[in-house]
């Protein structure tokens, strides 16, 4: 293996170190923020695609990083496995995506003297996602959710208005709490098995022993990620926070932060209390109830917004519902398609988000009706969108039909046929909210002086991100052999 | 039951978790809900320290002969280390936000937030933001 | 009704989280999980392992060095959000005191703290470098000093708390501590073994304690005084005075 071995520490550490480095920088370079940014994140893409040629989908294919050189359970352990592989690409190139377009669109809203914070912040963003997502100790992730809660927070109201300072407050006043829920659950965990690496716990709770702890240990962890991942009822904060936070922010929290959440669910059920754990079952019931109504709250509630970007953000609550809804499922085919849904909903709920601000960058306009004839101004913008927009429907060939096939057959072959209707009904609302628009974007003469006349579509250095995003759901969709059979694969070992 | 009155500590802890919790949820003061923040963060530390403890347990700290089987569980207060960190940057990131709050609504009541959040929703064509 | 409904959650919770507790091990018991698992090796090994007296500076900093490193930069974190939101503070544009008063402390208060601030000083920097030996640590010792700044600043003023750091290295050395560990880090790296080793197989048998040693004191100094130059920063831009450019 030789240096790929050191490849997931340095995914990590190197965009942390340089958001350390941001305010030095800043001091003498201002202008070189971005391009440093920007390097980081690029270096961390190009190793985590490296290591697919090292980690495998098999039961002994991951790689295991002692830090420090000791094992564990005594040492903390880094630990990638294909699963974790799939969702840091996804990280990497979100956040690279988000990165680019955040140039025009932070000088444009933000004073100079914040600059620095503002990409020192997002590198952290990602860096703690990444984090987050490699570590094989549980304490270690609980680190990274602060760092990625925090930066969350104040990203949410770096522009300083009066609506993002109380829509961070909102999300802090439920993040907090809930970071402090899941510190509980570690520490009920820890009380029972005096273990914090991840495998270790995995044969521990196997025992059976304290089964009391370790179900209320399970509640707390998906109570505490559950508001991170705005699962239905804890969502409160989100429609808030993601509508009004600048939109790469909001593509990078909708597209990543509540994804990563919902991966931590996944990993807390598979790879720390394992599928066959009594605790799991039980649980996986009724989250399956909660998320199926998630699904259709969130679609619901999607249909009626008249702001562009509070559309969105329901919708997210919607796939959020999706993704929870076939991790409860526990089967393969359902996990698998869980997983890909984290892949292109990445992709279309940042490419949503990116769009939107690119027409709150020409022309100021938030509400759906403004964005009556926007598609003659700015054509290339609209049909990014609704090429991502098919995705978020499932329409093949994008990646989204991809991943809602796997999760309806997965809810067949388990037997949920109500669960396969609930999918099939968030597609329909899906189906209304977005085709509307796209209805209107493309089919409907704009009203007076709003798109008439002179205008530019956005410009290339926010295209670019937008189109490799939207191109990414369909690429993914078409290309979809390339990685899904490895990750049902991969699934199968993690159940 | 006696395993309750055994394990007070947890009790203890549990018990300012609830009040913790009852302050963050149901006051309408906005400070009052940060320390309610905090008791919660410290009631989960101290339920995490008092894991550690080891009957006639000693620091683990060597010198003077001290000797490791007696020593109590060093894992717990390394934990509550970092989550005390945590708990202070929360704090600082919420202070910071009650600050432009304030300066912004001139108020700290969560109720008039709201209210002020029903007044503000989105009007027509709000031009360069988000 | 929102109320009743959270008030009823609350007790239900309460209740449960009570029967948890009813099923966890007894508390001190020796046969315990948590006192049996993993510890045994820590408190046997930890001075030969990791050159430190103190078994719990040992894990910190030593086996589980990469949550130090994630803790300090959680708090670095908070040092660029609390930034992010209220922006640098300049020099004359920031309240007096952070009780926003133009008054000044009593005769007594500022010769008191004028006398004990250099024995907080010297405190704080025993506390930093006997983290080793006795309790304390990098960030223990970084609060005190931050405390004694806060003391300062209580007492004579902002400003005066700011002066014996000038600006310009409080910015330099509020990124010490992630960056001390990213360098001790990737010694570990060409020294050839993982991220965080300190006893690097590359270095010579004879020098390897010695090494692990100074890493481990940069380690802890850098923690210290990234902790407190990040905590007075903090204490800075909190008192910044509004409306003003960045």
């Amino acid at each position: 293996m030789g240096a790929y071995r050191h490849f997931p520490i340095l995914i990590i550490a190197v965009p942390l170190v340089t958001a350390v480095l941001m305010p030095a920088l800043s001091y003498r370079a201002r202008r070189a923020c971005m391009p440093v940014a920007a390097a980081a994140l690029a270096s961390s893409t190009v190793l985590t695609l490296l290591l697919y040629r090292v980690v495998k989908p098999a039961a002994d294919g991951y790689l295991s990083y002692h830090l420090g050189g000791w094992e564990p359970p005594w040492g903390i352990e880094i630990r990638v496995d294909f699963t974790g592989l799939f969702m840091l690409t996804i990280v990497c190139c979100v956040s690279l995506a988000a990165l680019v377009y955040s140039r025009r669109y932070v000088e444009h809203e933000l004073e100079e003297g914040k600059l620095f914070a503002y990409y020192s912040l997002f590198l952290l963003l990602s860096a703690s996602m990444l984090g987050f997502t490699a570590t094989g100790d549980i304490f270690n992730m609980f680190v990274f959710m602060e760092i990625l809660a925090l930066s969350s927070y104040a990203l949410v109201a770096v522009t300083g208005r009066r609506d993002a300072v109380r829509a961070a407050f909102k999300y802090l006043l439920m993040g907090a709490p809930s970071s402090i829920m899941v510190l509980f659950a570690i520490a009920l965990l820890y009380s029972v098995t005096g273990s914090l690496n991840m495998a270790d716990l995995k044969g521990i709770v196997a025992q059976g022993a304290y089964s009391r702890v370790l179900f209320a240990s399970l509640v707390f962890f998906v109570m505490g990620f559950g508001v991170k991942a705005a699962l239905f009822p804890l969502h409160g904060w989100l429609p808030d926070a993601h509508s009004i936070a600048p939109s790469p922010i909001s593509a990078m929290l909708s597209g990543l932060v509540v994804e990563v959440a919902a991966f931590a669910i996944l990993r807390v059920f598979f790879s720390v209390f394992g599928a066959g754990a009594s605790a799991v079952s039980g649980t996986a019931e009724a989250l399956g109830v909660i998320a199926a109504a998630g699904v259709l709250y969130g679609g619901v509630m999607a249909v009626m917004q008249k702001d562009f970007k509070m559309m969105v953000a329901y919708s997210t609550i919607s796939h959020i519902g999706y993704i929870i809804l076939g991790i409860s499922i526990m089967n393969e085919q359902a996990v698998t398609g869980a997983l890909y849904h984290l892949l292109d909903h990445g992709l279309a709920k940042g490419c949503f988000f990116l769009c939107a601000g690119a027409v709150i960058y020409r022309r100021g306009y938030r509400r759906i009706d403004q964005l009556k004839g926007a598609a003659r101004q700015m054509p290339w913008t609209c049909a990014a969108f609704s090429l991502a927009a098919m995705s978020v429907i499932g329409i093949p060939p994008t990646a989204g039909f991809i991943s809602k096939w796997y999760l309806i057959w997965g809810s067949v072959a388990g037997g949920r046929y109500l669960y396969a209707a609930v999918y099939l009904t968030g597609s329909i609302l899906a189906a209304v909210y977005c085709l509307r628009l796209i209805y209107y974007m493309f089919f409907v003469a704009p009203p007076e002086g709003s798109w008439e006349g002179e205008g530019k579509d956005a410009p290339p250095s926010m295209l670019i991100p937008i189109w490799v995003l939207s191109l990414g759901t369909l690429v993914m969709g078409v290309f979809s052999f390339v990685i899904i059979n490895r990750l049902q694969e991969a699934v199968g070992w993690l159940l | 039951m006696t395993r309750l009155a055994e394990n007070f500590h947890y009790v203890g802890a549990v018990l300012l978790f609830c009040i913790g919790l009852y302050s963050v949820i149901m006051r309408p003061n906005i400070i009052k809900k940060l320390i309610g923040l905090n008791i919660m963060e410290t009631s989960v530390f101290f339920f995490l320290v008092s894991l550690g403890w080891k009957e006639g347990g000693i620091a683990p700290i060597y010198g003077g002969g001290a000797e490791p089987s007696r020593m109590v569980n060093p894992i717990p207060q390394a934990l509550i280390l970092t989550g005390i960190v945590v708990a202070v940057s929360t704090t600082a990131v919420a202070l910071a936000l009650v600050i432009l709050l304030y300066r912004q609504y001139g108020t700290l009541d969560v109720d008039r937030l709201m209210r002020e959040e029903e007044l503000e929703a989105v009007p027509p064509g709000r031009e360069g933001e988000g | 009704m929102k109320k009743v409904i959270s008030l009823c959650f609350i007790l239900a919770l309460g209740i449960l989280l009570l029967a948890v507790v009813a099923s966890m091990p007894r508390m001190g018991d020796p046969q315990s999980p948590t006192n049996t698992h993993i510890i045994d090796r820590y408190l046997e090994r930890a001075e030969e392992e990791t050159g430190a007296e103190n078994v719990i500076t040992g894990v910190i900093l030593n086996y589980r060095g990469y949550d130090t490193e994630g803790e300090v930069t959680v708090i670095f974190t908070g040092l660029a959000a609390v930034l992010a939101i209220l922006g640098r503070e300049k020099r004359g544009r920031v309240h007096a005191y952070p009780d926003r008063s133009p008054v000044r402390s009593s005769l007594v208060v500022r010769s008191a703290v004028r006398f004990l601030f250099p024995f907080i000083l010297l405190f704080s920097l025993y506390t930093v470098l006997h983290g080793d030996i006795s309790p304390g640590g990098g960030f223990q010792g970084g609060a005190v000093l931050a405390a004694g700044a806060f003391v300062l600043a209580a007492a004579l003023g902002l400003w005066s708390a700011g002066r014996p750091v000038p600006p310009w290295l409080r910015y330099a050395l509020e990124g010490a501590a992630p960056i001390a560990f990213f360098t001790v880090g990737v010694i570990g790296i060409l020294g050839g073994a993982e991220f965080l080793t300190y006893m690097l197989p590359r270095v010579a048998a004879g020098l390897q304690p010695s090494l692990r040693t100074w890493m481990t004191l940069f380690i802890e100094l850098g923690i210290g005084t990234g902790g407190a130059m990040i905590f007075l920063s903090i204490l800075m831009a909190l008192s910044r005075e509004e409306g003003e450019p960045l």
